[in-house]
């Protein structure tokens, strides 16, 4: 028995300590992929610490940890001394506020948070940037805090009231008796609290992914969207050396304790003071320590006199400066160095539109496609550009200006264009199956399609299939379409958008609908890789352009930005790495052979004149399509009639019934008690 | 006269916990209560919610079956560390606890290298002849990544509980002539049960509104009631029904953990906090 249960429990080790172990593995692994193991190389941990980037975002997360928790430990200690001396019914209450965020799931802790702070900030006070730096540390404070108050009360429940009193007999006020009596009693419960608030602040990613803004991201944040793109090794370089320095600390932690309790017990009354007054004194100091390098921190961020431009783009559509290609950004930078550029990505435009229009944020620059540029103006969610500010605006072709989302372009300036095809491994795929868009149905490959996860494209999909128009507003095909799609789900893997890149990669799928700038991409990783474009059902041709929207604070360092991008050298740089068709055909001078030359990339004149263009939908339909896209998603249903008045009901008996009946119960026992 | 002031102590940080906690949840409700477009009073959202009882059905069997399975394998490890020396068994809770200060977006995303259909453990069953498996994408899959990622919530509260029973009352049953599966019985089980309760909530409520490990590990039929919040908030556009949802998330977890409570004993420290 004994010996199963030791066996079990180092299974369970193992268990715990396996996903780790191949992290740390991957950290020294040549390769980019993590199942693969190349060669065994430190470049990566050289690579982590020449990225400023990666740098930066953990001296994020550090900064409002550190923040967080100074805040939380001495506001803390100080409420748990009050909320000790309240009467026990006021205290009680106390405790169950401090409890709400601790019961409460971390996504409703998140979203209501962000609703409170997009609400008051935004709606009552008429701010723009209502989701900033402080409302992360208000966040992070808010989850932090019932730490320090839960570790600390118990330990004011342990203490000895007669010391503090015997203090103040001895001629201390209240407040030297609390430094020099309670402060030392409690000490182990604030260090303790203290510990728990930081690493939950440094590691916490739902309630920051919810109440972030553009301007101030932590590693976990960037983290989630990393792990959608291929993820960069460097990455496990980062997680084992935080691994190592959370483990030697909580190891010298331990043998610490270890010493002093010895210690505690050889000679109890004379060693104890020292070793306390030394533990408060290095308490102290770090204390000092973190919240001066806080300030520090909070003081170099970007000074004021640059100008900070929030630039919002796609997932992998910009030229970083990997693999050899111009790093566009930097290349910006160097040309206008009193702007930073701010880069963050979303990966379809339903998440950028949701994102503008949930609002608290500040965007300067927005590159959205053609009918989410029509909805957006509709919306008024858009201004116009001043294009004496933009005179690389010529290059862009004749063809491109004009577009229908945008008749009198007087808010958008073409990025690329591209089409939207099938991308299929042909180490797998039966060339005979590739005869349209009913490749993505076909079951003699269940297990190996993926879906394209947004509700246009998906949709887009359905109707070149069906035959309806793409534009259709017509609630009976789009019904029909919803039906399509909800009959392609057993043979489904599952749906995507950029994690695409990694599982079309290493060959876990075979088959997917994408845009062919990306497939361009995967194709030059894996040489199996080919696009079809199905060129008798019809095709997506998209345009995606540069716009600005309303919540932009720095128009003309935007418009400077958009013109830099339309010049030709620029752009074809540009496209050398994102692989789309650029719409200044002087680029194409610019960019590699092959890739100006790829059919892919510049199909036919022929081929394109099949493709359509999506166009703009009224903000009724696109929501119906979207929650129809839900429902085939989520096995959802239709909703019911009188389903919230009963809801509300149930409720409310929920929070009722309990204090009455406990009501109740007081009164029988006070009445029992009397007879 | 001390006392009186100290509680003074007490008003900013209760002043700042309804600010920040309890008024959210208020906004929270006013969202799931108003049209997303005209802002006026409705119950829309609301009736539209029934359509999403299955998939709040499934996410509470999910996280039920990963506390469970985590209430298995987590007492005889908590049981095991509670009964080593003392500098063991501080260094063992020191590893249970480590997992859980590591990201745990990255320790999923391992996961997924170790069961996708060409992931590590795939290979090595081809290797050995036994071909591969299908392991990614599956209910089964989705629970593991929730047993692996919650295991310490169950294992440190169960240890704690445990480490306080009085070993005279286990020699005092084996002296009773008690035999060992009666003793666990009958004394060493009903003293952890408030372990026991606490480690449940602890797992199922982290686990019933997840929604990472359902994306990265779960398939397109294991959608949970955090993908779709996650998904009504960050590209659904529609933020009241979402509101909605979290507020229903919200009111089944509360009943949960009253319940729990109502099981584990009225503690007023709440058991043991992580």
């Amino acid at each position: 028995m004994k010996r199963a249960n030791r066996i079990l429990t180092v299974i369970m080790f193992i268990f715990l300590y396996i996903p780790m172990a191949v992290l740390i593995v991957a950290s020294f692994n040549t390769g980019k992929d993590m199942t693969r193991f190349e060669g065994f190389t430190f470049g990566q941990y050289a690579a982590l610490f020449r990225d400023p980037d990666l740098l930066r975002l953990l001296g994020n997360s550090l900064l409002i940890a550190i923040l967080s928790t100074a805040f939380s430990v001495v506001f803390g200690t100080v409420a748990a001394v009050g909320v000790h001396n309240l009467k026990p019914r006021l205290r009680k209450i106390a405790l169950s506020l401090t409890n709400i965020p601790m019961t409460n799931p971390d996504i409703v802790t998140g979203v209501s948070l962000s609703l409170l702070f997009i609400f008051v900030g935004g709606s009552l006070l008429g701010q723009r940037e209502s989701l900033n730096f402080f409302t992360l540390l208000i966040a992070h404070i808010t989850f932090s805090l019932p730490y320090v108050i839960l570790n600390v009360m118990p330990k004011l429940q342990q203490m000895n009231p007669a010391l503090q009193d015997a203090a103040m007999d001895l001629g201390c006020t209240p407040i030297q008796s609390f430094f020099k009596v309670t402060l030392h009693e409690i000490m182990p419960g604030i260090v303790s609290g203290g510990i728990m608030a930081f690493t939950m602040s440094l590691d916490d990613f739902v309630i920051s992914y919810f109440v972030t803004g553009m301007d101030f991201v932590t590693l976990p944040v960037e983290i989630y969207t990393y792990t959608k793109k291929p993820i960069h090794p460097k990455i496990y370089a980062m997680f084992t050396l935080l691994f190592l320095l959370i483990f030697v600390l909580m190891v010298t932690m331990n043998l610490l304790q270890l010493r002093a309790d010895k210690r505690k017990k050889e000679t109890r009354v004379k060693a104890v003071k020292p070793a306390v007054r030394i533990f408060r004194r290095v308490c102290a100091v770090v204390l000092a320590v973190c919240v001066l390098g806080g300030c520090v921190l909070l003081i170099s961020q970007p000074k004021s006199q640059t100008v900070t431009l929030n630039v919002y783009n796609w997932g992998m559509n910009i030229a970083d400066g990997t693999d050899d290609t111009l790093d566009i950004i930097a290349a910006f930078e160097e040309k206008y160095p009193n702007i930073r550029v701010q880069y963050a990505t979303y990966e379809s435009n339903e998440v950028m539109y949701s994102k503008l229009k949930n609002g608290g944020i500040t965007v300067d620059v927005v590159i959205p496609s053609d009918y989410m540029i029509a909805r957006m103006i509709d919306e008024d969610m858009l201004l116009e550009l001043n294009f004496d500010n933009i005179p690389n605006f010529s290059y862009v072709d004749e063809e491109f200006k004009y577009n229908d989302f945008d008749p009198e372009n007087k808010y958008s300036v073409p990025y690329t264009w591209g089409t939207v095809g099938i991308l299929y491994n042909t180490a797998y795929v039966d060339e005979a199956d590739v005869t349209g868009w009913e490749l993505l149905w076909n079951e003699k490959y269940t297990g190996k399609i993926l879906m394209i996860d947004n509700s246009r494209d998906a949709f887009g999909i359905a109707q070149y299939l069906l035959g309806y128009d793409v534009n259709t507003t017509d609630k009976a095909e789009l019904q029909a379409c919803a039906e399509k799609l909800a009959e392609q789900k057993p043979v489904l893997q599952q749906y995507v958008m950029d994690q695409i890149y990694s599982i079309m990669q290493n060959e876990e799928a075979w088959i997917a609908p994408y845009y062919a700038g990306d497939s361009m991409l995967m194709m030059e990783e894996n040489e199996n890789l080919a696009f079809y474009l199905p060129e008798d059902q019809g095709f997506n041709l998209f345009i995606d352009a540069m716009c600005i929207p309303n919540c932009c604070r720095e128009k003309e360092a935007a418009e400077l930005f958009i013109n830099f991008l339309c010049d030709p050298e620029i752009s074809g740089a540009n496209m050398d790495y994102i692989c789309y068709a650029s719409p200044i055909s002087e680029a194409k001078e610019y960019m590699e052979e092959y890739l100006a030359e790829s059919e892919v990339i510049y199909p036919d004149a022929e081929v394109l004149a099949v493709g359509t263009n999506y166009q703009f939908l009224p903000g009724e339909i696109s929501r119906h399509v979207e929650s129809l896209f839900m429902g085939v998603r989520g096995s959802v249903s239709e909703g019911g009639d009188n389903f919230g008045l009963v809801l509300i009901l149930v409720i409310a008996a929920v929070l009722v019934i309990p204090p009455v009946f406990r009501l109740i119960k007081r009164q029988v026992k006070k009445a029992k008690k009397k007879v | 006269m001390k006392k009186n002031k100290s509680v003074l102590l007490s008003a900013p940080y209760i002043l700042w916990m309804l600010l920040f906690t309890l008024i959210p949840l208020g906004v929270v409700a006013y969202y799931a209560l108003t049209d997303a477009a005209t802002g006026e009073f409705t119950l829309d959202n609301l009736n539209a919610l029934s359509a999403y009882l299955p998939v709040l059905w499934e996410s509470i069997c999910y996280a039920l079956i990963s506390a469970l399975i985590c209430l298995l394998l987590g007492y005889p490890v908590a049981y095991c560390i509670a009964h080593c020396t003392t500098a063991v068994q501080k260094f063992l809770y020191m590893l249970v606890m480590l997992p859980m200060c590591m990201s745990f977006l990255l320790r999923t995303l391992a996961w997924v290298g170790l069961l996708q259909d060409t992931g590590l453990i795939n290979r090595f069953l081809e290797w050995i002849g036994i071909g591969a498996m299908p392991l990614i994408r599956t209910p089964g899959a989705v629970i593991l990544g929730m047993v692996y990622n919650y295991l310490p919530y169950m294992i440190l509260p169960l240890y704690s509980t445990i480490v306080k029973i009085d070993n005279r009352l286990i020699e005092a049953a084996e002296d009773l002539g008690c035999n060992a599966v009666q003793t666990f019985g009958r004394v060493v089980l009903p003293l952890s049960m408030p372990g026991i309760f606490t480690g449940i909530t602890m797992v199922f409520v982290p686990a019933v509104s997840t929604f990472y490990i359902s994306q990265k590990l779960g398939g397109t039929e294991t959608v949970l009631i955090g993908d779709v919040i996650e998904r009504l908030f960050k590209q659904g556009q529609n933020q009241n029904l979402g509101a909605a949802l979290s507020l229903v998330l919200m009111v089944l977890v509360f009943v949960c953990t009253g319940i729990m409570n109502r099981f584990g004993g009225d503690d007023e420290e709440g058991g043991v906090i992580v």
